[in-house]
């Protein structure tokens, strides 16, 4: 019997959240909208990972350390 | 090189978003002042305000000067870009303000007040809070439940097994006492 090797989605795939809802500008007091994007240790998903453009990515980095700062996000858990 | 044209700057204005947080364990009588003090120094520059937000009080992610919890204020004023830099350094050395953060909005930036959000998705995750434990509740019972009558079934598959055991115990006495009388029958001819 040969079984089928089991294969992980392929990340490269994906496409960017943020482009198919056509956002212009994320709000670092936007909490619910870049919670998908921080794991648990409270860091940036890798865009390898969560398929967002380059543009969108910098924007969200942007945005959280700015939450950050105020206290919105932890840097660390 | 191009120049940076004073004159033109002067007169155009734009919206600015200023971010405020203080503690959450001032009196009221200092949380006034201190918002009236932020109010006063942005308001000297020519500041127009257009809304404030106040969140209220809100746990922060890490400790801030041993303050664990802060209160939040968004406001919204239209303003001379060339009197930011001073409104900041009047801000940094402003008496119990945690922190305050200057932003300058997109084009076409919509003002959308997230105490209200905050507060419709507070709701939201108490009914989701609700509803995870009534559904816990509910497994719960039904496990209960099953239970039950598994141990009803057991019960009566016990009964029943146990009852034919005595049946045929009585069979077998009635049995051995009828041979016994046959056996001490005298008429019977073997």
């Amino acid at each position: 019997m040969s079984r089928k090797p089991q294969r992980r989605q392929d990340p490269r795939h994906k496409k960017c959240e943020f482009c198919s809802k056509e956002i212009a500008y994320i709000d670092y007091k936007d909490y619910p909208a870049m919670r998908p994007f921080i794991d648990y240790f409270g860091n940036i998903m890798n865009r390898y990972y969560s398929g967002i453009c380059l543009k969108h990515q910098k924007m969200l980095k942007n945005s959280v350390e700015r939450a950050r700062f105020m206290g919105m996000l932890s840097y660390r858990k | 090189m191009p120049v940076l044209d004073e004159t033109t700057t002067e007169e155009d204005v734009r919206t600015y978003e200023f971010c405020v947080l203080y503690p959450s364990n001032l009196s009221q009588k200092e949380e006034g002042d201190l918002l009236k003090e932020i109010e006063k120094t942005i308001e000297e520059q020519g500041g127009k305000q257009v809304s404030k937000d106040a969140w209220g009080k809100r746990g922060l992610a890490y400790k801030i000067k041993g303050h664990e919890e802060g209160n939040f204020v968004v406001y919204y004023y239209e303003l001379d870009p060339t009197k930011l830099q001073e409104i900041d350094t009047a801000l940094r050395i402003t008496p119990n303000l945690l922190r305050h953060i200057i932003v300058k909005p997109p084009k076409g930036y919509e003002i959308t007040k997230y105490s209200e959000s905050y507060e419709t998705w507070l709701k939201e995750r108490e009914g989701e809070g609700e509803r995870k434990q009534k559904e816990k509740e509910e497994r719960l019972a039904q496990k209960v439940a099953e239970k039950a009558k598994r141990q009803v079934k057991r019960a009566a598959a016990k009964k029943e097994e146990e009852e034919p055991a005595k049946k045929s115990e009585t069979d077998t006495k009635k049995i051995s006492a009828e041979l016994d009388k046959l056996i001490s029958d005298d008429d019977l001819d073997i």
